[in-house]
């Protein structure tokens, strides 16, 4: 006989062949809440104590993204296979006066077995939504073709991984497949607003024509978030011109303390500068400096800040202002990216610049 | 020379640091509408930086006073709260200009003032004059802008002038106010603001339409009933808006400007594009594909007008529209009309468009239904006698933004009854977050250059002749079409039901 127990963070728990009529049993006691979800938003983890967690994040997320949302915790090296299931809901008081809910679905799995996440957990995906499938922790054997072909939107950390190259290995094949898949980076996400800042000083005429006279550029970020500074590298080199290929390779400078350098060449053949400080007490992404002869940028976010502080100085012409920081955590930086939508196209021009740089200073 | 650290940053036009010069600074709208929407585009990282905001206005009052003013009103209204730290950084750029309406000295000092700024900037001398004084001004305000020079764009740089509505109080004013504007400034840089056109919802109406497989087959006299749009105010003259009001009417303040923007949203044939232009051109074709009424008597068969005597309105007792603050005793200004609009066009032969707007009704709701034909009776004809009704979509502007469709189902059970039941969208359930107000996304609009989201100078002409036709039948006739009444709390006077009853329909209830 199994037992059923409630669980205070991932609510009832419940058969799993049982789970659609617990949840319609949910509805009927309290006819006065709205059940609302646009999306499937699925979050996988191989770490214990994750769904926990994860529910907390999924009922922050809910305030301003209505989903169905499917906690999955994967055991893979238990001996047995089993599966446990848990469903509650999510409300929030939309305007003051109504409740709006959405369902939560948490499931334990242990042991291997192929296909039980495809043929049990998916089998409880609202019909017809997106499937936003949030990986975290390094891609493990699971994700595989038959996996990320019913994804629409597949969101991982790669600050979180151990071995980047090889995950990223994994990410190219799947971007190669047949299906269109979005894959969406929270390291990347990081460097939005840091993105949105260079771009809106750089759209100050003066500032546009001393592009070509920058020498330095200096990245500051959090040791646990080298992946960010290096994308944010990527991204700018990539989109100034700067030079790529043998010729950076050889210009690599050797790694060493907190910061690692690279060597670049701008779009006329002058040499640039590049420095990654990595730095324990920063943000993710602290700041970013741009040096030039007639010259200065400075983005910086002093920690747990919600602004930037952006500086121009072009020669006589200064400008002083702030602009919004972004969220630092994955649950917020999801929800940012789900507003925003969008096809990361500009992410996936980039990853061939990102990972040659990675692969210099592995 | 483009900027390449944009690609892909943003999926609407680049809005350029500019200068925004707003006339009319110590008004209502200044320190409510635009000033906030400015300070939330700051907060949204949507502002480019090196925006001014210059106040130009009569009284007496320094940088200091004027910043103080509007950090107060911030306090109270901003959408996304005050933030000091952001404040502190986007107030230096506001600063105060006081002179006349019609000073030379004032506008000549405005000038320099611009340019010093231009200089501080970079050159860049982008300039966005918003127009927000009281009507009498227009002219004068353009007049001088003119004679100062500065309605001419430097190289490279841009001058665009935002007018508030009223566009004039007939077609001659109109004609003569777009006259004036466009003497003073292109009418590629002319944008004249229609705040219901930011809202969310309004601007969902194209989305809903052109992006969807489903509607737009349907979308004619052949599937179509009738259409109605409603705009329901539960308030009446408060706070001295009378005294505007009494001069202007339910038909000039509201019908003429945001319902015929909202019919022609609804009625247009697709557009060629998405370009200003391409969107306007579809616009001005329904409004221009108006029925119009040549004699006094077809005006009085298909519009009614009235006034709102005492009553009650949210358990609160009213006075009647008369005996109102600053209204004329006498007044034959309607606070409430309702109108039988067909368009001859092809796709809307035969479909009438109900519009209903008014004062002091039960609550406040814009909103506009789509009433789809019934299916042909052959197999329910005998169980339809339950009032089920045929499909409605309901597009749904303020408040509670979202859409509905009510549809006809079985009720459960061993025998075969039909009620209809609703399928409901609402922004605020689906989305949590607020939608920006509809200022900001004008404000933005009109700093990118994009002027979709505002009326041309035709689109507020042919509404003009519209409405004059109307207006003419009402007060210059021999026989004046008479002022219908209504009690202050209920839908409307029992004329404008009887309008849609000879038609067999009636308003949807709200």
């Amino acid at each position: 006989m199994e037992t059923m127990t409630m669980d205070s963070q991932l609510g009832q728990e419940v058969p799993v062949r049982g789970i659609d009529q617990a949840l319609r049993q949910l509805w009927l006691q309290d006819e006065s809440r709205t059940n609302a979800r646009l999306i499937n938003l699925a979050v996988y983890s191989e770490s214990a104590g994750s769904l926990a967690k994860n529910s907390e994040i999924v009922r922050e997320l809910t305030r301003e993204h209505a989903c169905r949302a499917v906690l999955i915790e994967m055991d893979r090296a238990a001996a047995d296979a089993s599966i446990r299931a848990w469903i509650t809901a999510h409300c929030h008081l939309s305007g003051g006066k109504k409740s709006v809910c959405c369902e939560q679905i948490a499931f334990a799995l242990t042991g291997v077995s192929r296909g039980r996440l495809r043929n049990t957990v998916f089998a409880h995906l609202s019909s017809d939504l997106p499937l936003i499938f949030w990986w975290q922790g390094d891609l493990s054997p699971i994700f595989e073709e038959r996996l990320y072909a019913v994804i629409d939107r597949f969101v991982f950390d790669s600050s979180e991984w151990a071995n980047p190259q090889k995950s990223f290995d994994a990410i190219d094949a799947a971007l190669a497949s047949p299906r269109p898949l979005v894959v969406q980076d929270l390291a990347w996400t990081r460097t939005y607003h840091m993105r949105l800042a260079i771009a809106s000083l750089f759209d100050d005429p003066l500032a546009q024509q001393s592009l070509q006279q920058i020498e330095k550029i200096e990245i500051t970020h959090h040791p646990r978030h080298r992946n960010t500074g290096l994308l944010l590298l990527a991204w700018f080199a990539q989109q100034a011109g700067w030079s790529t290929g043998a010729e950076l390779a050889m210009k690599i400078e050797a790694q060493h303390g907190a910061k690692e350098g690279f060597a670049f060449d701008d779009a006329m053949g002058h040499p640039v500068q590049a420095t990654l400080v990595a730095d324990e007490a920063s943000s993710s992404l602290a700041s970013v400096r741009l040096l030039g002869k007639n010259l200065e940028i400075v983005i910086e976010r002093a920690s747990h800040s919600p602004h930037l502080h952006l500086r121009l100085r072009v020669g006589d012409h200064i400008t002083d202002t702030l602009a919004p920081a972004g969220a630092d955590d994955s649950g917020a930086l999801i929800g940012e990216q789900l507003a925003r939508g969008g096809k990361n196209s500009l992410y996936r021009k980039v990853l061939p610049k990102f990972r040659e740089l990675l692969a210099a200073h592995p | 020379m483009s900027n390449p650290f944009r690609e892909d940053l943003v999926s609407r036009t680049r809005p350029e640091a500019c200068t925004v010069v707003i006339f009319g600074a110590t008004g209502d709208l200044t320190h409510r509408k635009l000033v906030p929407a400015l300070y939330n585009l700051a907060i949204d990282g949507e502002l480019p930086p090196g925006v001014k905001i210059i106040g130009f206005a009569r009284r007496e009052k320094s940088d200091e006073v004027f910043r103080q003013g509007l950090e107060e009103l911030n306090r109270q209204v901003s959408r996304n709260g005050h933030d000091d730290e952001v404040w502190a950084s986007f107030a230096p750029n506001i600063h105060y200009h006081q002179s006349e309406f019609t000073d030379d000295e004032g506008y000549r000092r405005l000038a320099e003032t611009l340019d010093a700024i231009d200089r501080d900037r970079g050159g860049k001398g982008n300039r966005l004059f918003y127009i927000a004084s009281a009507p009498e001004f227009f002219d004068d305000i353009l007049h001088h802008l003119k004679k100062a020079g500065l309605n001419q764009a430097k190289d490279g740089c841009w001058a665009r002038v935002i007018v508030e509505k009223p566009f004039g109080t007939d077609l001659a004013t109109a004609q003569r106010l777009n006259r004036v504007v466009n003497e003073t400034f292109q009418e590629s840089d002319t944008y004249r603001i229609d705040h219901y056109l930011g809202k969310e919802t309004a601007q969902n109406i194209m989305v809903l339409r052109f992006a969807n497989a489903i509607f737009e087959p349907l979308w004619n006299s052949r599937y179509i009933e009738q259409i109605q749009i409603t705009c329901a105010e539960n308030l009446g003259m408060e706070g001295g808006r009378g005294g505007y009001y009494d001069k202007s009417g339910a038909l000039r303040d509201m019908v003429q400007n945001h319902l015929l923007q909202l019919l022609s949203l609804v009625a247009m044939e697709p557009p060629t594009d998405l370009s200003a232009d391409g969107v306007r051109d579809e616009k001005v074709k329904v409004i221009r594909s108006l029925r119009k009424w040549d004699t006094p008597e077809k005006v009085a068969a298909n519009v009614v007008r009235a006034q709102y005597t005492k009553g009650s309105v949210s358990g609160k007792v009213v006075p009647g529209y008369r005996e109102e603050d600053r209204v004329d005793p006498e007044s034959m200004t309607e606070s409430y009309v309702a109108l039988r609009l067909m368009i001859d066009t092809w796709r809307w032969s035969g479909v009438p468009f109900y519009i209903r707007v008014g004062k002091q009704l039960p609550k406040k709701a814009t909103e506009i239904s789509v009433h789809f034909k019934s299916p042909p009776g052959v197999l329910f004809q005998s169980l339809t006698d339950s009032g089920a009704g045929g499909n409605i979509l309901v597009i749904r502007i303020q408040p509670d933004e979202g859409i509905s469709l009510r549809m006809i189902s079985k009720i459960p059970g061993t025998s075969l009854r039909l009620e209809p039941v609703k399928m409901d969208f609402q922004y605020s359930t689906s989305f949590g977050k607020a939608s920006p107000e509809a200022y900001e996304r004008l404000l933005l609009d009109a700093i990118s250059g994009d002027a979709t989201l505002f009326a041309r100078r035709d689109e507020v002409e042919e509404a003009w002749k519209f409405i004059d036709g109307i207006e003419q039948a009402w007060h210059q006739s021999g026989v004046p079409i008479p002022m219908a009444e209504y009690v202050a709390g209920t839908w409307g006077p029992k004329e404008a039901d009887d309008l849609l009853h000879a038609d067999g329909n009636h308003w949807r209830r709200i």
